[in-house]
């Protein structure tokens, strides 16, 4: 009878589970069949099983000769330093809503986290509209500039490549950086106030507080976040890239979503574009395990 | 490129929301927010044009069709008058899907679920493969029955012969035919040469020109004499645009491989065809597309490129044109934006300024078809199917060509008691002017034919009128724009138009038209041409932006170094010997033409 009743609840609890494992499978798993792509010479309006098995020579194309391993380094080199200037920064939506979570005047506090976070409903393609429209030869910044006679000649802002990691850095966490705190103010005011109340008797500062209380409360909550970009750390979009992108900045903007899309999206070359991207989630996972033991090894617990 | 395309389309949709939601009442309810009191008028005008307008004009009788359309600027379903057009006389609607708007990759999941759409328009290549996947229906039986069509059955039948199908069996309609000859040039002027401002020309004096660098005296003359149009905004000569580099079989910048037209030479993907027809490599230093870019870049270091022009798109340029910020157009149809009939009649129009050493490629009228083809999906039946077909043969009918290239009667022209046609709104689609209800409402740019690719070319002659379809050949146009301008551009260069001072002066090189199925690239090739393209692209857009010939030389050089790496010389012979087909062809032609 127990033995029963248990079983009957396993399986309620399986169907419970059963639409979410449907749509992993659905949407993580279903996918995969589509690699297939990487190792047949697939050309519309063929279909696959019309198309001719050719093993591993699109992977071997990616490098065949110096010039092209020379360009996939090159899109490495991008890739990585704008996910790690990323990474490096990730502090930042963490400061910005312990900040935030310090002022004491509501309407001016709901202003803020609302003015920051529209921006990130705003799609890339109209983010360029607004920087066409300050930053082109005609435009505000440009104009200001030449009216008050500091410079002759319009600067160029949107094909210089002076410092474009930086700004695109800027750009992003202009746009991102209200939403990505909304998680820190949860998890902030999932703090036990009894801490709060506590430190405050024992005469700490506003700031002994922050740095002692909020700060470490957070850790766990961006420690997590951390992982989870880690493991996207090659997928940092092309969206983005692709509105910013034009002849003269592409040598440093051009990420390797984007080089993916460029290379094969454009001129339907759907097989090499799969094997590039096959390669991209080989060496994801390497960098979410490798973070995972280094998290064993130092906080005494992974996350997977 | 597709990032501005991408940018259109969000446009595009966003205007068609604009417009869906703007025309939804009037529509819906006959009821016109503009005619206030007239209210009743308008509705009684409008089932009077229903009734005369055809055979199908019910309007619960239309089928809404898909057209694959490689060629339009516009997604999604047609509105405003030319689409009450195609409802009254083939009831029919028209969910346009066109992947210049919404992507290319549209092409490859449609083929995949094998319907690519009820009509398909394809650049030859792909028209080719879809073919040979048994995307396209045999439109043997029923094409014979139209009329309209079979008086282009020559050309029709020599682009299927050319599929390697037997005697009347057909499958495509090359677009674009002509009733001319494949020798002919009807065109006024050829596709690419010097157009500049009339009256600013004037103003610094008409000096002759005799090559690319007295060219360039010339425009920074101008560009001195008129800095600014009549706002104060900035104007420049050179106003440069990304949207269509590597498009048109051609790889390379749009702005650059046009204009190696200027001296006889035709890109034909990755090589140059000179005029002796021999191919060289696009990189070649003695050949067009390094002394374009050099041309270009010599402007620029004279401070005669708009400094925006590596980072806008075509619609900036295009509202720069219109705003009188562009000194110079290269594009014989540029001048659309701009040349009005009174800036012609004012002399503020822009006209074709000869180069001495300049030898004109011009291709021939396309006799045989352009690039493009029109079928029809290889899944359509019965009803739809006889309604498509009717389509075509209407869409080749005069009372459709008339539609397609005149606009609407009453509207855009008038008809004068000899039959034949006087223009009139001639900004009707400049200034997307306002089409009355009774027409199908709308702004007439917004309305305007966004299949945006015909059968028949306008220099087709009209049965009904005896001229060609095209305004600019009508007798009462040509009386209407013989202007103070025109009197004295004849009386300078001693012509009537510039094809003909290019002909007078050996300065043209006619190209004749054929048809020849072309070799699709495998995607070994294309994956090559794809990334050469690419880089050449960015190469050649830094190269127009240096600042010393030292440096124009050397960034030359290590492009040719990485085009090279990127395996250029597996894509160049594959491509002189895809196109040595063509030019065999053309010669072919020319001996038979007798010239």
């Amino acid at each position: 009878m127990l033995k029963n009743k248990r079983k009957q609840r396993g399986i309620k609890e399986f169907l419970l589970v059963l639409p979410f494992i449907f749509l992993v499978a659905l949407f993580s798993y279903y996918p995969l069949y589509g690699w297939l792509y990487a190792f047949y010479d697939y050309k519309p309006p063929k279909t696959l099983q019309q198309s001719e098995f050719v093993g591993l020579k699109w992977f071997v194309t990616i490098v065949s000769n110096k010039v092209k391993t020379r360009e996939v380094l090159r899109v490495l080199r991008n890739t990585f330093a704008m996910s790690g200037l990323s990474l490096a920064f990730s502090w930042f939506p963490m400061i910005f809503a312990v900040f935030l979570n310090e002022i004491k005047c509501v309407p001016f506090k709901k202003f803020v986290q609302t003015v920051t976070t529209l921006p990130n409903f705003i799609s890339w393609v109209l983010v360029y509209s607004i920087a066409y429209s300050i930053f082109c030869s005609t435009g505000a910044i440009n104009s200001v500039l030449m009216n008050a006679g500091l410079i002759d000649k319009p600067i160029m802002f949107l094909q210089s490549t002076k410092g474009i990691w930086f700004k695109q850095w800027l750009w992003l966490t202009w746009k991102n950086a209200g939403w990505a705190s909304i998680m820190y103010l949860a998890a902030i005011s999932g703090i036990d106030e009894q801490l709060n109340e506590a430190a405050r008797v024992d005469g700490a500062s506003r700031w002994q507080v922050i740095w002692h209380i909020t700060v470490p409360s957070l850790l766990p909550t961006y420690f997590v976040l951390v992982m989870i970009s880690l493991a996207n750390f090659l997928t940092n979009g092309m969206e983005q890239y692709y509105v910013f992108s034009n002849s003269f900045n592409k040598e440093t903007i051009e990420v390797l979503d984007l080089y993916v899309y460029n290379t094969a999206m454009g001129a339907g070359g759907y097989s090499v574009s799969t094997a590039v991207s096959m390669l991209k989630t080989f060496v994801s996972m390497v960098l979410l395990f490798a973070s995972n033991s280094a998290s064993k090894l130092i906080r005494g617990e992974g996350f997977i | 490129m597709i990032k501005k395309k991408l940018m259109s389309g969000v446009l595009a949709l966003a205007m068609v929301a604009s417009l869906i939601a703007g025309c939804g009442k009037a529509g819906g309810e006959k009821e016109t927010t503009t005619a206030g009191g007239e209210t009743t008028k308008t509705e009684a005008q409008e089932e009077t044009t229903a009734a005369e307008g055809g055979e199908q004009g019910d309007a619960q009788d239309v089928i809404t069709i898909e057209i694959y359309d490689a060629a339009a600027n516009f997604h999604g379903i047609q509105t405003g008058w030319f689409a009450k057009v195609i409802k009254d006389h083939c009831g029919l609607e028209l969910n346009i899907i066109a992947p210049q708007v919404a992507g290319d990759s549209l092409y490859q999941t449609r083929t995949a679920e094998g319907n690519l759409g009820d009509i398909v328009i394809l650049d030859k290549g792909d028209f080719l493969d879809c073919f040979n996947a048994g995307l396209i229906k045999d439109i043997s039986a029923e094409i014979v029955n139209c009329p309209n069509l079979m008086d282009y059955k020559l050309q029709i039948d020599n682009y299927n012969k050319g599929l390697g199908l037997d005697d009347g069996v057909y499958y495509g309609i090359p677009a674009q035919m002509t009733d001319t000859s494949p020798v002919t040039i009807s065109g006024e002027d050829v596709y690419s040469s010097i157009w500049l401002r009339w009256d600013q020309y004037k103003g610094i004096g008409m000096p002759d020109i005799t090559s690319l660098d007295s060219l360039l005296d010339v425009l920074a003359e101008i560009h001195e004499t008129y800095p600014t149009n009549e706002n104060g905004d900035p104007a420049y000569p050179f106003t440069l645009w990304a949207d269509w580099d590597g498009g048109d079989n051609m790889i390379g910048i749009a702005n650059v491989v046009q204009l190696t037209t200027w001296y006889g030479e035709k890109i034909k993907e990755s090589a140059i065809l000179k005029p002796d027809n021999t191919f060289v490599p696009i990189y070649d230093k003695t050949a067009g597309y390094y002394k374009i870019t050099k041309f270009l870049n010599d402007a620029y270091r004279r401070g005669l490129v708009d400094p925006d022009s590596g980072t806008q798109d075509w619609n900036s340029v295009m509202n720069k044109i219109s705003n009188g910020q562009v000194n110079l157009l290269w594009y014989s149809w540029q001048q659309g934006f701009w040349n009005s009939v009174d800036r012609k009649q004012d002399g503020t129009a822009f006209a074709v300024i000869p180069v001495e050493d300049m030898l004109y490629y011009a291709d021939a009228d396309n006799y045989f078809g352009s690039t493009r083809v029109w079928g029809v999906g290889s899944q359509v039946e019965g009803e739809k199917y006889d309604r498509i077909m009717k389509f075509l043969d209407w869409y080749a009918s005069p009372e459709g060509l008339t539609y397609e290239h005149c606009g609407i009667e009453g509207f855009t022209y008038t008809v004068n008691d000899d039959g034949t046609f006087t223009q009139i709104n001639s900004n009707a689609l400049m200034d997307n002017l306002p089409v009355p209800e009774e027409f199908g409402g709308g702004g007439y740019n917004d309305g305007s034919n966004q299949i945006n690719q015909w059968l028949c070319e306008g220099y087709c002659t009209n049965p009904n009128t005896g001229e060609r379809y095209s305004v600019s050949y009508w007798k009462s146009y040509k009386e209407a724009t013989m202007t103070e301008m025109k009197k004295e551009w004849m009386e300078k260069y001693d012509a009537e138009t510039p094809v003909e001072w290019m002909e007078k002066n050996g300065k043209l090189l006619a190209s004749p038209n054929v048809q020849v199925p072309l070799e699709t690239y495998t995607s070994d090739l294309s994956l090559i041409r794809n990334q050469v393209n690419d880089k050449l692209c960015d190469y050649t857009w830094k190269l127009i932006f240096v600042e010393s010939d030292e440096e124009f030389d050397a960034m030359w050089d290590e492009m040719t170094e990485t085009l090279n790496g990127l395996d250029y010389q597996t894509l160049y012979d594959f491509d002189t010997a895809n196109y040595q087909k063509e030019v065999d062809a053309k010669e072919a032609a020319k001996a038979a033409a007798g010239k």
